[in-house]
């Protein structure tokens, strides 16, 4: 419901921004999937910990679920936001900090998903998986770090200024936030599914 | 690290009987130092004598660095799992000795073929390095959170019934944090330009935390 | 008192039911002999005892005893290495000083020799594990089809030395051969 009322309200309600046309109101799928995607991987580390703590396998499972929303908000959050960067930026791509932090989120899963495929036996793959969910956690404050260091950056804040506004609309921020909370909704409901 | 259980002597003792086997069987050192070898010739010969700025030399080295590095500790646990041995070593070793003893042999691997490599690697490419201490730091710190990741990641994949490519998949996102200021170091190390100390503060703090992270994670990993 | 406690241990391997249950007290200074049809369990109830693998339900303690050694058809020996060279491997793990000529004559096999265990016969082979676990620091003894590639006087130094350890030691021989059961205090029959 919420979320026909968000897409409605997206398309209908929302001015375009300057410059940027109605196709820029992918935004608005964006930047919630972009949230859900890291929200997922966050999860997916926290359930990870708890399965080694406890040895309970409905934490692996849980852990795993999470990567595999994860990994397809994240694909979806890349796909959009390209579309999006060409849209402002004039490419695809441009290794920009945030592009350059969600590729590596997709290597992540990626590898992740790999290993949990390439291990049959049931016990060793939740120990593993658990394992390697953890370490890669640890890489993510350096990369937050490191990454704006090495790349020039086009993201956000230029965008919305060459609208000619220093802040967002309200408008614009109520619904992007509906949004967000919408998307975080529904993998909240992905989760409890099949529980 | 749970000091209490560690044992020095047991890990050098693995060092020790490591380092004897890798000199008998040298299938694993080999492949390394010859998929470097190859490697960088073949990038050198298809590109012909065309001169490159420092950045994409400094990307080169580490690229070749990881995939030889990938090529010759994937198999740290691997070959000892398949030969039946690693049973016995956890029967008689405490974990902790176990993951340090083999985490210091591949840094001692890692440091092996930095050294066959960069010359090979500096001539081919007819490369002159400004600032050479630069470079061996990048390097020092660089193997060091690749053998601390590397040890842990060849432990995940032993458990794994398909192999093939898994190892690098699992350590590139793990050491980018190393790979990306490692890369950016030495081409300043090569072209001579200053560069940010923050930067090797952090390929530093991030080998400690590798360790770190490494030597808590294993336990649960029996 | 020493000893390994079983309390209401359960196992399976998927659908098939292992132990259901099992309680017992196994005493150090006895050597248990551990019977049973293949597939019953016997090497299950070894790695139970020496907590190497954890029961589903229930508990296996250990009381005044640490320290496994072995010998099984799982735990191999480095191939690549010499018989002296593995010896000393393991007894660097975990060990007192060893005396290689007093334990080549102990097991009746040459340390000096420069083969690589790789190139032994399976009975050597076995005779360089037994120098190990005669090496090591150990109360708890797990001993996995032992004589199974021995000759005569392969076994006969086998006994011999199980009595010897029996003393101090707890040991838990799994075996299909009636001949290790003399040197059994006690037999334990799988299924229980």
């Amino acid at each position: 419901m919420l979320t026909a009322a968000i897409i409605a309200a997206v398309i209908f309600f929302v001015p375009p921004v300057k410059g940027l046309g109605d196709l820029a109101k992918i935004i608005f799928f964006h930047v919630p999937t972009a949230w859900v995607a890291v929200l997922a991987f966050f999860v997916s580390a926290f359930f990870a910990a708890k399965f080694l703590r406890t040895g309970e396998f409905s934490f692996d499972e849980l852990s795993a679920r999470s990567a595999r929303l994860g990994f397809i908000f994240v694909l979806m959050a890349t796909a959009s936001g390209a579309i999006f960067s060409k849209l402002t930026w004039g490419a695809y791509w441009n290794w920009d900090p945030r592009q350059t932090t969600i590729f590596v989120l997709i290597l992540i899963y990626g590898a992740y998903l790999t290993l949990r495929a390439a291990v049959t036996d049931e016990k060793a793959r939740a120990k593993v998986s658990a394992v390697y969910s953890l370490l890669s956690v640890l890489t993510v404050p350096f990369l937050v770090f490191i990454l704006p260091r090495m790349f020039f950056s086009l993201h956000p804040a230029p965008v919305i200024n060459s609208a000619g506004k220093l802040e967002m609309d309200t408008e614009i921020l109520t619904a992007l936030i509906a949004a967000a909370v919408d998307a975080t909704m529904i993998f909240y409901q992905l989760m409890k599914k099949r529980r | 690290m749970k000091l209490s259980n560690f044992r020095f002597e047991q890990a050098a003792a693995i060092f020790r009987k490591d380092f004897l086997l890798g000199l008998r069987r040298r299938a694993a050192f080999a492949a390394m130092l010859m998929f470097s070898l190859t490697a960088t010739a073949n990038l050198s010969l298809s590109i012909g004598g065309a001169i490159f700025d420092e950045n994409l030399l400094a990307a080169l080295l580490w690229v070749v660095i990881f995939f030889a590095a990938s090529a010759g500790i994937s198999g740290t646990f691997e070959t000892e799992a398949a030969a039946g041995t690693l049973a016995t070593l956890k029967l008689y070793a405490e974990p902790q000795a176990i993951l340090f003893g083999k985490m210091f042999f591949t840094l001692a691997s890692l440091a092996a073929l930095t050294v066959f490599l960069l010359p090979i690697f500096l001539i081919l490419f007819d490369c002159t390095v400004a600032q050479i201490w630069l470079l061996l730091a990048v390097i020092f710190f660089g193997i060091i959170g690749l053998a601390a990741a590397g040890t842990l990641i060849a432990a995940l994949t032993t458990s794994a019934s398909v192999k093939g490519g898994l190892f690098p998949i699992l350590l590139f996102p793990i050491t980018l944090p190393i790979f990306l200021p490692a890369i950016q170091l030495t081409a300043a190390a090569i072209s001579g330009a200053d560069f940010e100390t923050e930067l090797l503060m952090t390929m530093a703090i991030f080998d400690a935390i590798l360790i770190t992270a490494a030597s808590i994670l294993f336990d649960y990993l029996d | 008192m020493k000893k390994i406690v079983f309390e209401n241990v359960s196992l399976n391997f998927g659908r098939h039911e292992i132990f259901k249950n099992l309680s017992c007290e196994l005493d150090a200074g006895k050597v248990f002999g551990i019977i049973g049809k293949n597939g019953a369990g016997k090497s299950t109830f070894l790695k139970l005892a020496a907590q190497i693998i954890k029961p589903a339900a229930g508990e296996v303690k250990i009381l005044g005893l640490k320290n496994v050694a072995a010998v099984t058809p799982e735990l191999k020996i480095y191939d690549d290495l010499t018989a002296a060279e593995n010896l000393n491997f393991f007894v660097k793990l975990r060990g007192k000083a060893v005396n290689l000529a007093e334990m080549g004559a102990r097991v009746d096999l040459d340390f000096q020799n420069n083969t690589r265990a790789g190139d032994f016969s399976t009975g050597m082979k076995q005779r360089l594990k037994f120098a190990i676990l005669l090496s090591v620091d150990a109360d708890i003894w797990l001993l996995d089809e032992p004589t199974a590639n021995l000759d005569d006087s392969g076994r006969e130094i086998f006994y011999r030395e199980i009595r010897r350890g029996a003393v101090e030691k707890l040991i838990l021989l799994a075996t299909n051969d009636a001949a290790d059961l003399e040197v059994c205090d006690e037999i334990i029959k799988l299924p229980i």
